[in-house]
């Protein structure tokens, strides 16, 4: 089992001359702490207009900089999204190569294609056409960093041949993962032979199952990259503390923040009428998680509480058979910023050591020529 | 946390209907036509629209139905709705200030039992082929007329209609208040459809959103569809704020 960040960067109202440098000083605060304490992995979203809820529009940006002030700890795109309104394949693919060659080979490359009406409207992007735009993206965008010149001539986007540079540090390329929010992505993911990048959490019970196929159907994939990343990463909440009951309950108010400025937004399915968008995305889902709890009992996913809650916790997810667990630390800075820094170092200190790291199952090689 | 409502009902709620029960009867509406447009709105009516209770969209928006109900204990009639996009708390739903329907029989029987704030009006609601088109003329003036171009068939599983807060006020002990009133209806789907939204005609006062401007079209339903008029289960005080506006109805 692996742990790492997960960021959204939200920032709370009233936004004055100094509010969005201080949540960014602080989530910089917490990846280097994260670095220290042997934390595995920081991603950071692509949102646009999500007031509040994401001002994380730049994540290349973010991730650079954190990639910057620390030594190991690799750091995650998630994600690009895949729709030209948005990105252009060719950049995304140059402004990952350089990520990865200036963090020394550290980096993981997300994919998806955005869930919200409040987006993709802003885009003028059409909410049918992201899912087709984003299978062609994954295909072509490793193919840029392998192939010394390349061409294309595909179904949305076409280019003449040209070398695509730099090349990405990581030999063959970056560990590619696909947004998993959507019912039935996890098995988009298997047959390409991308890692899951999970943003909802669902029940115990129904994540086993879905994460059981992932590993059936992924043995028989068609990799869109030069190997198969099998790997099963969830999202989830972190506050830890000594006291449980302190530990749980500014962690339920952390969460039930963070799916309140959620459920503001537009998911693309409630403005849009489309088979492209079946379920309402990341958003409600964990709402649900967050608050589907009997009065005074703590949500059982979520790893809030004590040391010995959380590993429990984090025990069933590893049996379920998660690889990885992103935690989000902050929701407009609700949480104080030492007590999040306590908790990460608790955290550390009395549950990391209970979980060994597993090797990765595909050795992905560093530096080279290209 | 998010922005709220500044909207002062006080004046507008004088004109709201009576609700004088909280237990009212289902109904049923076989093979009522729902159109359903969806239009962004200019952010300077973001707050303005809605009260304290609720929260505006991201970005604001106005969802304008029309339901062409061809039997219901009333009779038929064909109602209109032009509603803020909203969020009580964090559960979507759409505030109504005031809607139109061509039967005085439905006014009466509609804003008693859900608190439909309607004042009658011609109101059509055509089918084509190539289009879908509602309009509303009030007082001899054209107030709405939308309209969905180029249907295609799509699943009724892929249409999301939002719940009602209707602005009424509700009599409960013999006390009058103000209060939104939820409804959010069942619908089992004969057929839907989806295509390109086209207004053509908005008058914005007419429907007690002063200062509401249409500025980006989003989406067109249009459905057949059985409808199940619900139990009341919530009501909204619209001076509080979101976190404590919402009270369960109690039942019998």
């Amino acid at each position: 089992m692996k742990f790492g960040l997960f960021f959204e960067i939200s920032v709370p109202r009233p936004w004055g001359p100094e509010t969005e440098y201080h949540v960014y000083q602080n989530c910089l605060e917490q990846v280097r702490l994260a670095d220290e304490l042997g934390f595995d992995q920081v991603w950071a979203v692509e949102h646009h207009f999500l007031e509040e809820y994401s001002h994380c529009s730049a994540p290349e940006v973010f991730l650079t900089a954190c990639a910057m002030i620390t030594k190991t700890i690799r750091i995650g795109r998630g994600i690009v999204v895949c729709v030209p309104q948005f990105n252009n394949p060719i950049k995304a693919a140059e402004v990952a190569a350089t990520m990865d060659i200036v963090s020394g080979g550290r980096l993981e490359f997300g994919t998806g294609r955005s869930a919200t009406w409040t987006e993709l409207g802003g885009f003028h992007a059409d909410p049918d056409e992201t899912k087709k735009t984003w299978d062609e993206w994954t295909r072509i965008i490793p193919k840029m960093w392998t192939q010394e010149r390349f061409g294309y001539d595909g179904r949305a986007f076409s280019m003449p041949q040209r070398a695509i540079l730099p090349k990405p540090y990581q030999k063959p390329h970056p560990p590619m993962w696909v947004a998993v929010t959507s019912p039935g992505t996890e098995l988009d993911a298997a047959d390409r032979g991308m890692g899951s990048l999970g943003l909802t959490f669902g029940g115990f019970e129904e994540q086993e199952k879905k994460i059981a196929e992932y590993r059936r159907r992924i043995k028989y994939c068609d990799p869109v990259g030069e190997f198969v990343n099998e790997q099963v990463n969830t999202v989830n909440f972190l506050f830890c503390h000594e006291d449980n009951t302190y530990g749980a309950k500014t962690g339920q108010r952390l969460a039930g923040t963070f799916n309140y400025l959620a459920e503001q937004l537009l998911a693309a399915r409630q403005a849009y009428p489309t088979r492209s968008y079946p379920n309402l995305g990341l958003l409600p889902a964990l709402r649900r998680e967050a608050t589907s709890a009997p009065e005074g009992q703590i949500p059982e996913g979520l790893a809030i509480g004590n040391p010995d809650r959380i590993v429990e916790v984090i025990k069933k997810w590893e049996s379920v058979g998660v690889d990885r667990i992103n935690f989000l630390l902050n929701a407009i800075e609700t949480v104080p910023q030492e007590e999040v820094l306590a908790s990460m170092r608790l955290f550390a200190r009395e549950v990391m050591p209970k979980f060994a790291a597993k090797p990765d199952p595909v050795a992905v090689s560093a530096g080279g020529a290209n | 946390m998010p922005l709220t409502g500044t909207r002062d009902l006080a004046t507008l709620v004088r004109h709201a209907p009576a609700v004088p029960k909280l237990e009212v009867d289902r109904w049923e509406l076989p093979r009522a036509q729902v159109l359903q447009l969806m239009f962004e709105i200019h952010d300077s009516a973001m707050t303005s629209l809605i009260p304290r209770a609720l929260h505006p969209t991201i970005p604001p928006t106005l969802v304008m139905v029309a339901t062409r109900v061809p039997e219901s204990p009333v009779g038929p009639f064909v109602l209109a709705e032009v509603r803020v996009g909203c969020r009580s708390g964090a559960r979507p739903r759409a505030f109504l200030a005031r809607g139109y329907c061509d039967s005085a029989a439905a006014i009466e029987a509609l804003g008693e039992r859900w608190g439909y704030p309607l004042q009658q009006a011609a109101v059509t609601l055509e089918k084509r082929y190539d289009r879908i088109r509602a309009t509303v003329d009030a007082d001899g003036r054209s107030v709405l007329d939308m309209s969905l171009v180029n249907p295609e068939p799509i699943s009724g599983n892929d249409l999301q209609y939002l719940p009602n807060l209707n602005l009424a006020r509700v009599i409960r002990d013999g006390v009058e208040s103000p209060r939104l009133v939820q409804v959010d209806p069942d619908f089992v789907f004969h057929s839907s459809d989806r295509g390109k939204p086209q207004l053509d005609a908005f008058e914005a006062d007419a429907w007690e959103l002063p200062g509401a401007v249409v500025n980006h079209p989003v989406s067109a339903s249009f459905a057949v569809t059985d409808i199940t008029m619900p139990a009341l289960r919530y009501l909204v005080d619209p001076a509080k704020g979101p976190l404590e506006a919402v009270e369960k109805v109690a039942t019998g």
